[in-house]
């Protein structure tokens, strides 16, 4: 039995920033994460906006969170050393009733203190951003919207936790919850934790989880939803985040360009699918609402499509819940159930909050010795020319381009392995290989050798992502 | 570093116009490819069937590349392999990176040789889940032939082009079960030498008029959803492994936005995709001396 003051469950965004925030006080942490790796859940496919708070209820947690964690954005992406891309958002109406809906979120934003927002007329809109449609009627523009990359995010959390002290425990699924004489007994499948509180970040399981002791208000009821990726080298891609507001007040779009220089489009929206699996009539959805927003894209352009799942929050009368929910069950046990939008703005802020009462719960002392910043990868591109230079001279596997449409070398790759990804998603997620126009097609059969050298294991071992995801069949071909 | 003429590419195309371009006179030039050995997508095609037209007789893709590297040997075309040509500026300078360092090279003018590159499933409208297994045609080649991985067991195939074709029958020598070759118009794509010779002998099915609307599988790919494009029928099928030949991309990420100066020439599989090897060394004969004038 392995003794900790907190046990984390689950290692998504929520998880990942609830370790890092615990580590700011004198407190023993493992965090639990029953895949390969973390961010490979809700975390991995979403919408990747830093929102600007706008949309929600003057007085509520969300409104609260929000805006201030926009307001953070700058600075937390600084200490973690990754990109993040300020770049604005335009909602656009096409009509009289939504141009009424953009009107009442700006005056909703104002009394929110949510900094810069402007409604502009359809010519201004389309003064900065060429590439809408005609028509055009209104848009609401929030300067303070960005783009991050999510699972850059919550692994760089997950990094700086651990260099904080947190313990990572991957492939460790949580099966049963009982009490101990320190306060709970938490059974995985790799043995038992004791610990004195719970934070329960268990994304699509969360009610589950809870349920494994406690009865749980809140149930998620998932539905799914569907992205499209477009090349870097697309033409016609705007500048800023659109999102559009039908006139029959139906479900939007967001087309966002991501830092990684592509556009993302999306999401569908379908009910009752609990599986990462996409819809041939969501992509025809989007591919629509593409169509309409921005007519300049030539969808050919596109790279790959995805799938996300949505955890929504129900009562137990079916009603839904539009406030973050956080279940509070036990003196130590905190559950963070159905967090959607804006989970991923707020991850930080929500982290934040339940440390200060896991915290206060356990009477723990401030961690004078915790340091909040970490380093990222050294990317190559993007780099001036000298650094590039440099870099080669000091290390020269940061000359060798391994991953040609994303400009990753073998450095890069060798670094994300050394950083603890044991699969080929693990080393796409973190320094981006393989995530280009050709899909890895060129970079995935090197990367399989780097990875099974590196691991110590034979390349028909090497997975994709999680297990049964073998790249490889087992037969040899000597030539 | 100065060059007067950098080709970008050392497949038959890039090889063909260096040798051309000695010929012509040329004596300043630089070969790059990042690759470790010259020869492009050659030496992974160990099939017969390439150069009837130059050599008069049919040589495998290595024997081939071979056979040019040996005429590259006694000129003084250098030769940079394992280079990677980052980026190409509008003032004639091409940013290289290879493990010595980062080289800015001008040059007087360029001939991109850089063949294309598969386009991927991503770019199909294909629901359904996102597993392992799933090659591009020319992956699987690679994989097989220059790396000795095993793609899989139980392959479907969807694209009949040549790379497709060729790929069928290489996996089912290879003891593989090719389930069928899909291809979604009402005639395979490639040419006919390599239907008659990899397809039939083999008795591998084509269904035409098909396509993929769905991957099924979590971890590894479990099967797929085939529909009949005429009736509208869909039908499951399973399978371990799913290849594609949806078709080749000419490769000009590099100088998409230069325009057209006069110093920028294209040569071989970037300037339009090649079936055959010798039509795409003759182009590039001719774009070598054109160059060097
Ligand atoms: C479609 C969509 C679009 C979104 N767009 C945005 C956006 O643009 N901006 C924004 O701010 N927010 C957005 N969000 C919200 C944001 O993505 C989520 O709030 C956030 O990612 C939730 O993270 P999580 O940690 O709760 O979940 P997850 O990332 O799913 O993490 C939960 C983890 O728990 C693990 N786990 C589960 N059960 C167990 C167990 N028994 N034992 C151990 N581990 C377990 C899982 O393996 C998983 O890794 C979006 C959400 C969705 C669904
Ligand atoms: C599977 C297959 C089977 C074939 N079978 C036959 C056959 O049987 N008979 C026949 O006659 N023809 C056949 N062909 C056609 C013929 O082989 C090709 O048309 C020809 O080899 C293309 O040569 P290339 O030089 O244009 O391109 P490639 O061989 O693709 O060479 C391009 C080179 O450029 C390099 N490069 C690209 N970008 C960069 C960069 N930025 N920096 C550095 N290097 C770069 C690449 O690494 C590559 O080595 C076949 C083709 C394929 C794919």
């Amino acid at each position: 039995m392995k003794h900790v003051d907190v046990v984390v469950i689950g290692g998504g965004l929520l998880g990942c920033f609830a370790a890092r925030n615990l580590c700011r006080w004198n407190l023993h942490i493992a965090l639990l994460e029953a895949r390969e790796d973390v961010c490979t859940g809700i975390s991995r496919a979403n919408t990747a906006i830093v929102y600007p708070g706008y949309d929600h209820k003057p007085g509520s947690l969300k409104a609260e969170l929000c805006v201030r964690a926009n307001a953070r954005f700058d600075a937390l992406c600084r200490e973690l050393d990754l990109p993040f891309s300020r770049c604005g958002s335009l909602m656009l109406s096409f009509g009289e009733k939504a141009d009424a809906v953009l009107k009442k979120k700006y005056e909703n934003g104002l009394s929110l203190g949510v900094p810069g927002l402007r409604l502009l007329s359809g010519e201004e809109a389309q003064g900065m951003e060429p590439a809408l449609a005609e028509g055009v009627t209104s848009a609401l523009y929030a300067p303070t919207a960005g783009t991050v990359n999510p699972w850059e995010l919550g692994i760089a959390a997950c990094e700086s936790a651990v260099a904080n002290g947190a313990e990572l425990c991957l492939n460790t699924r949580v099966l049963g919850i009982g009490r101990s004489l320190e306060g709970y007994r938490i059974e995985t499948d790799r043995g038992l934790f004791s610990c004195r509180a719970v934070v329960n970040c268990a994304g699509l399981s969360a009610d589950r989880v809870q349920e494994l002791l406690f009865p749980a208000a809140v149930h998620i009821a998932p539905d799914a939803a569907d992205y499209l990726i477009l090349d870097k080298a697309a033409e016609n891609k705007p500048t800023h985040i659109i999102q559009y507001e039908p006139e029959d007040g139906g479900k939007g779009l967001s087309a966002v360009p991501t830092v990684e220089g592509s556009l993302l489009l999306g999401p569908s929206e379908r009910e009752n699918e609990v599986d990462f699996a996409v819809s041939a009539e969501g992509l025809s959805f989007v591919r629509e609402r593409a169509a309409r927003v921005l007519p300049g894209l030539d969808l050919r352009d596109t790279i790959r499509s995805f799938a996300a799942v949505r955890p929504n929050p129900r009562r137990s009368d079916g009603s839904s819940i539009g406030s973050f929910v956080i279940e509070h069950p036990d003196p130590g046990f905190w559950s963070l159930i159905g967090i959607k939008t804006p989970g991923l703005t707020c991850a930080d802020e929500l982290g934040r909050h339940l440390a200060d009462q896991v915290a206060s719960f356990l009477n723990a002392g401030v961690n004078e010795t915790f340091d909040g910043h970490r380093s990222g990868v050294k990317k190559m591109r993007g780099m001036s020319r000298e650094q590039r230079n440099a870099a080669i001279r000091e290390n020269p596997d940061c000359g060798e381009v391994l991953c040609c449409c994303e400009d990753v070398t073998r450095a890069e790759a060798l670094e994300a392995i050394r950083r603890g990804a044991t699969t080929l998603d693990g080393v796409k997620r973190r320094v981006g290989a393989g995530m280009g126009r050709c899909q890895g097609s060129r970079c995935q059969q090197k990367l399989i050798a780097l990875l099974a050298q590196e691991l110590g294991v034979s390349e028909a071992a090497i997975c994709k992502d999680g297990a049964g995801s073998e790249i490889l069949g087992s037969r040899r071909y000597e030539n | 570093m100065k060059t007067e003429l950098l080709i970008i590419g050392a497949g038959a195309a890039g090889m063909a116009a260096a040798l051309s371009a000695w010929e012509a006179g040329c004596r300043d030039i630089l070969l790059v490819d990042r690759r470790d050995r010259p020869g492009g997508i050659l030496p992974q095609c160990l099939h017969k069937g390439f150069g009837l037209a130059c050599f008069g007789t049919e040589l495998t893709g290595p024997s081939y590349a071979e056979q040019l590297a040996q005429r590259l040997k006694i000129t003084n075309v250098r030769l940079a392999l394992g280079t990677e040509v980052l980026a190409i500026d509008a003032d004639k300078t091409a940013l290289l990176s290879d493990r010595y360092g980062l080289t800015e090279l001008h040059f007087d003018r360029l001939i991109l040789a850089s063949g294309c590159r598969e386009k991927s499933i991503g770019a199909l409208p294909v629901a359904g889940t996102r597993p392992a297994g799933i090659f591009t045609a020319g992956q699987a080649q690679e994989m097989m032939n220059l790396r000795g991985q095993d793609p899989g067991n139980e392959i479907l195939i969807l694209g009949s082009g040549d790379l497709g074709l060729i790929m069928a029958r290489q996996l089912v020598l290879a003891g593989k079960h090719v389930i069928a070759v899909v291809e979604k118009e009402a005639h395979y794509g490639g040419l006919a030498r390599n239907f008659r010779r990899c397809i039939e002998p083999y008795r591998i099915p084509l269904l035409v008029r098909t396509t993929v609307t769905e991957i099924h599988g979590h971890g590894r790919i479990s099967g797929v959803t085939l529909r009949r494009l005429d009736s509208g029928e869909e039908e499951q099928i399973s399978c371990d492994t799913l290849i594609t030949a949806l078709g080749l991309i000419p490769e000009r990420e590099l100088v998409r936005k230069l325009g057209d100066p006069d110093w920028l020439f294209l040569a071989g599989n970037c300037r339009r995709v090649h079936d055959l090897v010798d039509s795409a060394v003759a182009e590039a004969e001719r774009i070598g001396k054109e160059a060097t004038r």
